[in-house]
C-alpha cells in the first residue's frame, strides 16, 4: 500500500461520515415524525431538534469539501491543515445535540434516540480519522527527501 | 534496533498484512464485547428491578402476568384490577410479614391533559415497602397529595413549572436512578393523589381516568425471613381466587428465556465469526512469513537467533492485537453507549450500561482474549519461519 493509497483512506472515511453527519438528522428530527410544538397562541413552531439537524448541515457541508480535498492534496502542511480543520468540525458536531443547541427531552423521540447519538460518534469518529490523518501526513514527510 | 522498533516497522511496512489482522482482531474483539455487554446489561437490569420492587413475591390478577411483567420492563401501561379485599386475604396467608397494593394506569397519548404518555404507579404510603424508604433517605419525608416521583426519564416541560396528568397539575419533587427498563418513564404517585387525579380528569381531561372502585392492580409481598417464597406464592394463590402470585425468583421468566436463546444464537454467531477470524489472521501471517523467507534468512545469516526472529514476528502479531482489540473494544463500548436507549426500545428488552468497575473488567478480559486468539492463530507459522535455515532460505527465489 502506497503513501498516497494510505492517505486517501482518512479521506474517504471523512467524506462518508460528513454524508452521515449532514443527512442522517433530517430523516430522525421531530419536525419529521410531524411533530411541533404549540405556542399559547395556538401557532406551531419546530422544535430544536430541528435546528440541530438544520446546523448539522452546516457541519457537513465544509467536513465533506475537507474530505475532497483531502483525498487530491499532495503536500504534508496541507493535508495536516485539513485534519486539524476536520477534527474541528468533528467536535462540532458533538457540541451541536450536547451543548450548543441541543434534542428534545423526551427520551423516546427519535432527535434524542437517533439523532444525538449518531452525531456524537461520527463527530468522535471524525475527530479520531482526521487526527489519522494528520499522523499520516507526517508519516508522508518524514519519508519525503 | 530495538525489538519493538523492528516489529514497528514491519507492522508499518506490511500495510495490507496489518490492515487485515488488525480489522480481524476488531470485529472479533467488538463482537465479544457487544454480546457480553449486551447480556451482562439486561441481566443487570432485571436484577436490578427486582431489587427496585423490593418484594418477595408478586401478587397479580389472572391472566394479566405477562401484561404486569411488560408495563414493569417496558413501561407498556396494562389494565389489571382485581378486588382490594385481596390485600387482607393475603395478608393472613401463614408465613405473609407484609402486603402493599398497587395501581397500574397510563397517562394519556398526544393529549393537551397530559404531558406525555407515561405508566403511572400509585401506591399505597401506609403499607409501601418499595418506594417510601428510597422517599425518606432521598427526601426526608413522604409524598404528599399532588407530589410525585419519576423514573429518571420523566421530566417537567421546559417552561412549565408542573407535569399535566388528566388535566392534574403534579409536581415533580424527585428521579429515581436508571435501571434500564419502562420504570424509567413511569411516574409514582400515592393512592390518594391517583383519586383525586381520576375525579379532576372527569371535567378537566379529553377522557376521564377511570380507576374502578375498590380495587387494586397487583399486591407486592413480602414474607417471614424462614418462609420459602416459592411455598407462599402456591398457598396464596390456593387461598386467593382469580390471582396468580409469583415469587420474586420467577419474574419475568419469559424474558430470560428470550435472553437466554439470544445468548445462544449470539455464542453461535460469535464462535462462527471468531474462528474464520482467527483463520484468517493465521492464513494472513503464514502467507506473509512465507514472502520474508529470504529476508529472515538474512537476519539469522547475520547472527539474530531463533528466539530473536520468533519474538520479533510474535511482537508484530501482538502489536495488531493490542491495536485491533482496543479499537473494537472502544468502538463497541461507544456504539452501545451512545444507542442504549434505541437498543431498549427497537430490542424491547431492558438494559442497563454496566458501572465502571465492570466495565474496566470487562475492556481487560476482552484485551486479553484478543490477544490470546491472535497468539495461537500465528504462533505456527511464526515458529516454523523462526526455524529457517538461513542458507536454504537466503538462496531461495
Amino acid at each position: 500500500m502506497t503513501a498516497r493509497t494510505a492517505a486517501r483512506i482518512p479521506a474517504v472515511a471523512i467524506a462518508i461520515l460528513a454524508i452521515v453527519i449532514g443527512v442522517m438528522p433530517l430523516f430522525f428530527n421531530c419536525q419529521y415524525d410531524g411533530k411541533t410544538l404549540v405556542l399559547a397562541n395556538g401557532r406551531e413552531v419546530p422544535m430544536k431538534c430541528y435546528w440541530t439537524a438544520r446546523a448539522a448541515l452546516a457541519v457537513a457541508v465544509p467536513l465533506l469539501a475537507v474530505g475532497l480535498l483531502m483525498a487530491f492534496s499532495r503536500r504534508a502542511e496541507t493535508l495536516r491543515a485539513l485534519g486539524i480543520l476536520g477534527a474541528i468540525l468533528g467536535v462540532m458536531a458533538i457540541l451541536l445535540p450536547t451543548l450548543l443547541i441541543g434534542v428534545c427531552q423526551h427520551a423516546g423521540a427519535s432527535c434524542s434516540l437517533v439523532m444525538k447519538p449518531t452525531l456524537v460518534l461520527a463527530g468522535i469518529l471524525a475527530i479520531g480519522v482526521s487526527l489519522a490523518g494528520v499522523a499520516v501526513s507526517g508519516r508522508r514527510e518524514e519519508q519525503t527527501p | 534496533m530495538t525489538l519493538f522498533r523492528l516489529a514497528w516497522k514491519n507492522v508499518v511496512g506490511s500495510a495490507f498484512r496489518s490492515w487485515v489482522v488488525y480489522l480481524c482482531v476488531l470485529l472479533v474483539t467488538g463482537l465479544l464485547f457487544t454480546s457480553v455487554l449486551l447480556i451482562g446489561g439486561t441481566r443487570d437490569s432485571l436484577r436490578l428491578i427486582q431489587q427496585r420492587l423490593g418484594a418477595d413475591v408478586v401478587v397479580v390478577p389472572e391472566g394479566t402476568e405477562a401484561g404486569v411483567e411488560s408495563a414493569l420492563l417496558m413501561g407498556r401501561p396494562v389494565k389489571a384490577w382485581m378486588p382490594r379485599e385481596n390485600e387482607d386475604k393475603i395478608a393472613h396467608v401463614p408465613g405473609v410479614r407484609e402486603v402493599s397494593p398497587q395501581l397500574y394506569l397510563a397517562s394519556l397519548a398526544n393529549a393537551p391533559c397530559c404531558t406525555a404518555e407515561m405508566l403511572v404507579m400509585a401506591f399505597d404510603p401506609q403499607t409501601d415497602f418499595t418506594l417510601t424508604p428510597w422517599l425518606r433517605q432521598h427526601l426526608g419525608h413522604g409524598l404528599s397529595a399532588g407530589e410525585a416521583i419519576g423514573g429518571s426519564d420523566v421530566f417537567v416541560p421546559y417552561g412549565e413549572e408542573h407535569l399535566r396528568i388528566y388535566g392534574s397539575e403534579i409536581d415533580l419533587v424527585g428521579s429515581l436512578e436508571r435501571t434500564g427498563t419502562g420504570l424509567d418513564t413511569a411516574l409514582f404517585l400515592t393512592f390518594e393523589t391517583a383519586y383525586q387525579v381520576a375525579e379532576h380528569s372527569r371535567t378537566e381531561a379529553i377522557r376521564p381516568l377511570e380507576i374502578p372502585p375498590e380495587s387494586i392492580s397487583a399486591a407486592l409481598v413480602r414474607i417471614e425471613p424462614e418462609a420459602d417464597p416459592r411455598v407462599i406464592a402456591l398457598q396464596i394463590s390456593h387461598e386467593v381466587t382469580k390471582v396468580t402470585a409469583i415469587p420474586a425468583s420467577g419474574l419475568f421468566q419469559t424474558f430470560r428465556r428470550q435472553i437466554d436463546g439470544l445468548l445462544r444464537s449470539m455464542l453461535t454467531l460469535l464462535g462462527a465469526a471468531s474462528a474464520l477470524s482467527l483463520a484468517i489472521v493465521g492464513l494472513v501471517f503464514s502467507m506473509a512469513v512465507n514472502e520474508r523467507r529470504r529476508e529472515i534468512g538474512v537476519v539469522r545469516a547475520l547472527g539474530a537467533t531463533q528466539g530473536e526472529v520468533l519474538r520479533t514476528l510474535l511482537a508484530e502479531a501482538l502489536m495488531l492485537a493490542l491495536g485491533g482489540g482496543a479499537s473494537g473494544i472502544l468502538l463497541a463500548a461507544l456504539v452501545l453507549y451512545l444507542f442504549r436507549d434505541l437498543i431498549v426500545v427497537s430490542l424491547a428488552m431492558p438494559f442497563l450500561f454496566p458501572a465502571l468497575p465492570l466495565l474496566v473488567a470487562l475492556v481487560g478480559g476482552g484485551l486479553v482474549a484478543g490477544l490470546a486468539g491472535v497468539g495461537l492463530a500465528v504462533l505456527f507459522p511464526v515458529v516454523r519461519a523462526s526455524r529457517l535455515d538461513p542458507a536454504v532460505a537466503m538462496r531461495e527465489q
